[in-house]
């Protein structure tokens, strides 16, 4: 017997893409994620561009992410010239993290993944989940809120540059921010809770999450800086672990798919809130700390759907985080100044969806000569695929309508970001 | 009353600017109460068929079906406005306009013949006729909510059309072109940002695209004369709304 899941157009993810499943006598034959979103070709266009672009324009490869962009741009423009921010730069930086962590985490909790867990079609289409898509909109808006403040705007801000900020708040400004956020770290935490009691009950979906991989820090939840961690305990620098993984082309897809080199087929795995949580959960706030375990979650967190839970403990992370960050300022953050010079740089910093990598070669003139770009949801990409086959392989006795609405909420777990996916990666460097 | 039917359409972008829409916050949560909101795939699994009140779509036309598609829209839609740089002049994937396609491919993708993309990135009103534009890079919740509002009027939205010297003066910004000599396109481009770069002390660099009658050639001239060479004034101008900057150039000289 033959079955067939045809999802035409994937609604409540960020981009254009589809699914199909093949299903014969319940063994899978085809798992295809199409990513048919056009493909922008951002590498092509940085060439020859000022540094400054580099951090305007790949801000433009994602609405719901710029901060992410200017954040591995900023950090591999820097390397590339040899300049290293005051420590307050560094600061404000993970603030402006904070903010682009709860405003993304906040809109897929409550918008895009939420309505999976309660069979809706939209955060509106029921009254009853009025009360949390407001929570949601709160949320979400106190992120935006510090967004505006230190970028000027939530999509795309524009005051960050090589060497710090194009201006730099004055401390009375931030601090007029706490009351907010304070409450915000409340209502987090009742966030937390409400994702956990989602899973009450509910039978865990075994091996959809698996072999995952994040920024690891020892002594701070990594964003802009760290080591790369993977879930066997190995551990690269920046540099080394983007030459252990491989890019590959495959049919159905605009996006590239992306492996570790591991013996003839590279290795699919996963980078976002979830690989996060499990890598760092033991350098969270206490209190934050205690909310997950009340709700009686052991970790590590393997059940994909869960990484809905993991956002909820990041936004509360980043409240908690960016209020600390406020009372440590003392009102300046110099800006360094940044000679254009010849140089390579590479950075990975954490986005909302997980590790985001960028690398660039400048000329004299520090105008770009070559750039690479690895968005998160490239790296995921054959890791849901993964997940999926796995996913039906356990569940084939479910109808096919069921199967389909798990298919589509473990790929929403990941909250993939396809317009980011989608325009690649310069594979003449790698090649040579 | 019926509610008008609304619908959000996406083509090449980057959701930025349909994030604007969800950024409305409380505000969104009335626009779903006075709209039938008939197809938002970025937020919503229901689609339905049929006609469209109002249209708003983001996004440039950078492949055939996407023709295919703002047609098909457009002949389903009372009303067809742009929201954003993508969809009003093509956004910074226009850029690709000025190169060769082929060479943009492969540097790109090991198997460029997998990859069907047109060798442009225009807006929707190369294609179809467009009733009202918002621009922006990306589109300001202000100008969406005044749209919508005056969807619902029945009137035209006042949305400004002069330059973003005239926000800089109100909000008295010192003129960042004049005091600290930054390549400012301030002159030359719409207002709408509520002069966001400036009160960062930065040079505007271009987000809400040419304002109407914008005399390109007097701004680069006084660039040329602070030392700025060609390719570096053209630089200024190529970015998210080359196309229509291009544009206004080869008009006045034509």
């Amino acid at each position: 017997m033959k079955r067939r899941i045809n999802v035409k157009y994937l609604s409540r993810v960020e981009g254009e893409g589809a699914l199909i499943i093949e299903i014969r006598n319940n063994e899978v034959e085809k798992v295809d994620l199409r990513i048919f979103e056009a493909p922008r070709f951002f590498e092509p266009i940085l060439r020859g561009r000022p540094f400054q672009d580099v951090i305007d324009f790949t801000a433009r490869i994602c609405g719901i992410c710029p901060v992410a962009y200017q954040m591995s741009a900023v950090h591999a423009i820097e390397a590339a010239m040899g300049v290293s921010v005051p420590q307050p730069v560094q600061d404000l930086r993970r603030l402006m993290y904070c903010g682009e962590w709860i405003e993304s985490h906040a809109l897929h909790v409550h918008f895009l993944h939420g309505p999976d867990f309660f069979g809706m079609e939209s955060a509106w289409s029921d009254r009853d989940y009025g009360h949390i898509a407001q929570r949601g909109m709160k949320l979400k808006g106190l992120g935006n809120k510090i967004l505006a403040l230190l970028g000027g705007r939530p999509v795309h801000p524009l005051s960050v540059r090589p060497g710090g900020f194009f201006r730099w708040p004055e401390k009375k400004e931030l601090y007029q921010l706490l009351p907010d956020l304070e409450k915000g770290f409340d209502l987090s935490l009742e966030c937390i809770s409400w994702a956990v009691s989602l899973f009450e009950g509910e039978e865990e979906i075994k091996d959809t999450g698996g072999f995952m991989v994040s920024l690891h820090n020892p002594d701070i939840y990594a964003m802009n800086t760290g080591t790369v961690c993977t879930s066997d305990g190995i551990t690269y620098s920046m540099g080394e672990f983007t030459k252990v993984i491989e890019e590959y082309q495959v049919p159905h897809s605009n996006a590239l798919h992306t492996g570790i080199k591991t013996g003839s087929t590279p290795q699919p795995f996963m980078v976002g809130p979830l690989s996060r949580i499990n890598m760092s959960f033991t350098s969270l706030p206490e209190k934050v700390k205690s909310t997950v375990l009340q709700g009686g979650i052991s970790l590590p967190l393997v059940d994909i759907r869960m990484s809905i839970i993991a956002r909820c403990i990041e936004i509360s992370y980043a409240f908690h985080e960016a209020i600390n960050i406020i009372q440590g300022y003392d009102g300046t953050a110099p800006h360094v100044h940044v000679e254009p010079k010849e140089g390579k740089g590479l950075w990975i910093t954490e986005a909302p969806r997980g590790m985001l990598i960028h690398s660039y070669e400048f000329d004299r003139k520090g105008n770009v000569v070559t750039a690479r770009i690895i968005p998160p949801t490239s790296q995921n990409l054959a890791h849901i695929e993964k997940s999926l086959r796995n996913y039906i392989e356990s569940n084939h006795h479910l109808t096919t309508k069921a199967l389909r609405s798990g298919c589509e909420n473990i790929i929403r777990s990941y909250d993939p970001c396809i317009s980011c996916s989608v325009h690649l990666i310069d594979l003449t460097e790698g090649k040579s | 009353m019926k509610k008008p039917r609304l619908g959000i359409f996406k083509l090449t972008s980057c959701d930025g600017c349909q994030l604007s829409i969800l950024n409305l916050e409380e505000e969104l949560l009335r626009v779903v109460e006075l709209f039938s909101l008939s197809f938002f795939p970025m937020a919503s699994d229901k689609e339905l068929g049929g006609y469209f009140d109002l249209a708003l779509i983001e996004g440039s036309i950078s492949e055939s079906r996407q023709r295919e598609q703002v047609i098909s829209v457009r002949e389903r839609s009372r009303y067809l406005i742009t929201i954003g740089a993508c969809a009003t002049s093509g956004g910074l994937q226009a850029l690709k306009n000025w190169a060769v396609l082929e060479s943009f491919k492969k540097s790109v993708y090991p198997d460029p013949a997998l990859i069907e993309s047109l060798s442009t990135s225009t807006p929707v009103s190369d294609h179809v006729y467009v009733d009202f534009e918002i621009w922006g890079c990306p589109v300001t919740g202000d100008a969406l909510s005044e749209t919508l509002a005056c969807f619902l009027l029945d009137k035209r939205p006042t949305i400004p059309q002069y330059s973003l010297c005239m926000e800089c003066k109100r909000k008295a910004i010192p003129c960042i072109l004049v005091s600290e000599g930054e390549p400012c396109l301030g002159p030359i481009t719409r207002a709408g940002c509520g002069a966001l770069c400036p009160s960062f002390s930065r040079a505007c660099y271009g987000c809400f695209g040419p304002r109407d009658d914008a005399n390109i050639d007097s701004l680069m001239r006084w660039f040329e004369k602070s030392g700025y060479s060609g390719r570096e004034r053209q630089r200024l101008l190529d970015t998210m709304n080359t196309y229509a900057y291009r544009r206004v150039q080869i008009e006045k000289k034509d």
